[in-house]
């Protein structure tokens, strides 16, 4: 019966994983850059939605929904940081040495972690909504009505974008760039504004995320890292480009933690995800759904 | 960035570029009188007096950065793999000869040494799995090993867990400063005699294109092991050294991912694949993270991150790539354009820091 408790628990949180690594997997694919701050974005949009909801009533507590009311804010705002960011910095080193990209996006994810921590402590910060206790009960296994919440919010999220790039013409233009840029550029479109949409559509799914992890975990300046790294583990997995890929390697990893530190100890959870990272690019770097 | 250019032994005839040139060109008698010159000066602050203190400290730390950017330098910018978890060794370094020390009452100088073996055969097994692999998965396989070990270290009883393990008595501040100093010189030499060795021009010719360099005959992965090991042999010797220096380790310090980054920063800001490039990348950069410390507390990792962005878009190569590409192209117009036509001659001289650019931090 454990067993299933963790993995009931493994797969609310996993779906957020899922969410961030889906937006991962976006830039990695059309733009064909790890963005090593993408944590950051999840760490963003979770501090604007807490401000959001401190700024209206004062303190970071709330109904649900007003906290419902604070994700189109983060989702925009992320929006808006995630366009500029590739518009500013990234568009400068795209096409040059992969590890030079690599290196702009930690240097803005140190930047911005540390200009977060002058801005809002170190401490970590959640945020309290109403309704949240007490949980359901099914069958047994607990299910807090936050984690439902946020579970339902992060497959909701990832589903809209999936509609995005399937059904609009900006999300055809998206593919488009992902599968041939110079041939995408040939049939009219602009690349460079192409990319700088995706990264914006990235960071604005990792910032309604983040707004869901301050409600069900916390936020903190530095929790970038970690969600960004736990987007690699997942997006390996489940196979670069593939979002239904991403979505079932976070559902899984989600799982696997839970059930570590079920298991083990919580303490043990980053250590064994790390190590699952390092196996898994070993036996199998194109992922569960990659090509090839 | 323009391959056209070559800055090889065409520079010889003229006076500014020349001296760049010479500056940082690879093994001739001139790089050895420098790296000696270097030596003696930085042997002098104690024999002048400066026996403990804020600077003596600052010096030391300097020296350790020039040892781990060095480190870092010859698997990422001579060898093409850019590692983003060169603290793991560095950290498997300090916990090793600050137990050693603390729990076992293992002399110094022994732990010291234990710790530099004990991190390179970590090296060696960790290798054997990520050298395998290219580009992004091997940055983000050694970020990963970089937090794996942080976390091991943290739910470990024998390394004090999260608390970490405090270590007094050991040796005073002149014995590491002297000990990071003959470091960093050792390390210089033994890279800057490797460089011009069929070693250095082998992991050289990795970075530029692997597949030709496996064609070739070279046994590709013992070349990036060997430099793989040798970057972790400096690296754990630099930590066992900076446990006791320290006086204190906790997962923190001992894999501190600031560091992490702040060594590859130095290495790209002086420029990567060269020996001079790192070490006047370190002393400028903590000069700078140094003064930014004293004046505003908290704002140098901002400062760093910052550091990083502007040194990869406004100058990739770094100072020394900067000021060798400056004087390629002084000579370049001073031949009329026609200086590509003369590499040839002179090429052998300086293979180690003359890729034609663009692969140079690759």
């Amino acid at each position: 019966m454990a067993a299933t408790q963790f993995i009931v628990n493994g797969l609310l949180v996993g779906a957020l994983f899922a969410a961030v690594a889906v937006g991962f997997a976006l830039i990695w694919g059309v733009v064909d850059i790890i963005n090593l701050a993408h944590g950051e974005m999840v760490m963003l949009g979770g501090y604007t939605s807490y401000w959001a909801l401190t700024l209206v009533t004062g303190n970071a507590e709330g109904s649900p929904i007003l906290f419902l009311a604070t994700i189109p804010i983060a989702i925009g705002a992320m929006f808006v940081v995630g366009y500029a960011l590739q518009r500013v910095l990234v568009s400068q080193v795209i096409g040059t040495d992969i590890f030079l990209t690599l290196l702009v996006t930690f240097g803005a994810s140190i930047a911005i972690q540390q200009l977060a921590i002058q801005a809002w402590s170190a401490n970590p910060r959640s945020i309290q909504v109403s309704f949240a206790s007490p949980s359901f009960t099914v069958g047994g296994v607990v299910v807090p009505k936050m984690k439902l919440v946020a579970f339902v919010g992060a497959i909701l999220l990832t589903v809209a974008l999936y509609a995005f790039l399937q059904r609009t013409r900006t999300g055809r233009a998206i593919r488009a760039v992902s599968q041939n840029p110079e041939a995408a550029a040939l049939v009219g479109i602009d690349v460079e504004r192409t990319r700088a949409i995706t990264f914006g559509l990235s960071s604005a799914i990792a910032g309604g995320v983040g707004a869901f992890i301050g409600v069900i975990l916390n936020i903190q300046p530095q929790m970038g890292l970690i969600y960004t790294l736990k987007s690699f583990v997942i997006v390996v997995f489940g196979g670069v480009g593939s979002i239904p890929g991403a979505m079932v390697g976070g559902l899984l990893l989600g799982s696997v933690e839970e059930l570590v530190a079920g298991f083990i100890s919580s303490q043990w959870t980053l250590a064994v995800s790390f190590s699952l990272l390092i196996v898994l690019l070993v036996v199998k770097p194109k992922g569960l759904f990659g090509e090839g | 960035m323009s391959t056209e250019t070559d800055d090889s032994g065409a520079l010889r005839s003229l006076v500014p570029p020349e001296q760049i040139d010479r500056l940082f060109s690879v093994c001739d008698a001139h790089g050895w009188k420098l790296l000696a010159a270097g030596a003696v000066v930085g042997a002098l602050p104690p024999v002048l007096g400066l026996q403990q203190g804020y600077i003596m400290t600052v010096l030391s730390e300097m020296y350790l950065f020039a040892v781990l950017a060095l480190s870092w330098d010859i698997v990422g910018g001579q060898t093409g793999y850019p590692s983003f978890g060169n603290m793991a060794f560095f950290g498997i370094g300090a916990y090793t000869s600050g137990i050693l020390f603390k729990d076992f009452a293992v002399a110094f100088p022994v732990a010291f040494l234990v710790a530099g073996v004990v991190a390179t055969v970590f090296a060696l097994f960790i290798g054997a799995i990520v050298l395998r692999l290219r580009g992004h998965y091997f940055a983000i396989a050694t970020l990963g090993v970089l937090l794996a070990a942080q976390q091991v270290s943290r739910n470990l009883d024998i390394t004090g867990g999260a608390s970490g393990k405090i270590l007094l008595n050991g040796p005073d501040g002149a014995v590491f400063y002297y000990l990071f100093l003959g470091l960093l010189v050792v390390e210089a030499a033994v890279v800057y005699y490797l460089s011009d060795t069929r070693f250095g021009f082998v992991l050289n010719a990795i970075r530029d294109d692997e597949g030709k360099a496996t064609a070739m005959g070279f046994n590709t992965t013992y070349y990036k092991t060997a430099a793989w090991g040798i970057a972790a042999l400096f690296t754990g010797f630099a930590g066992g050294a900076y446990s006791l220096f320290n006086t204190f380790i906790n997962p923190q310090t001992a894999y501190n991912g600031a560091w992490n980054v702040e060594l590859i920063a130095m290495a790209l800001l002086g420029g990567s694949g060269t020996v001079a490039g790192p070490i006047i990348g370190a002393f400028g950069l903590h000069t700078i993270i140094e003064l930014v410390e004293s004046h505003a507390v908290g704002w140098q990792l901002v400062l760093l991150g910052l550091s990083v962005i502007v040194t990869v878009i406004a100058i990739p190569e770094g100072v020394v790539g900067s000021l060798r590409e400056y004087a390629s192209q002084m000579e370049y117009y001073k031949r009329g354009g026609m200086a590509a036509t003369d590499d040839t001659a002179e090429d052998g001289d300086q293979p180690d820091d003359a890729p034609p650019a663009g692969g140079d931090s690759a």
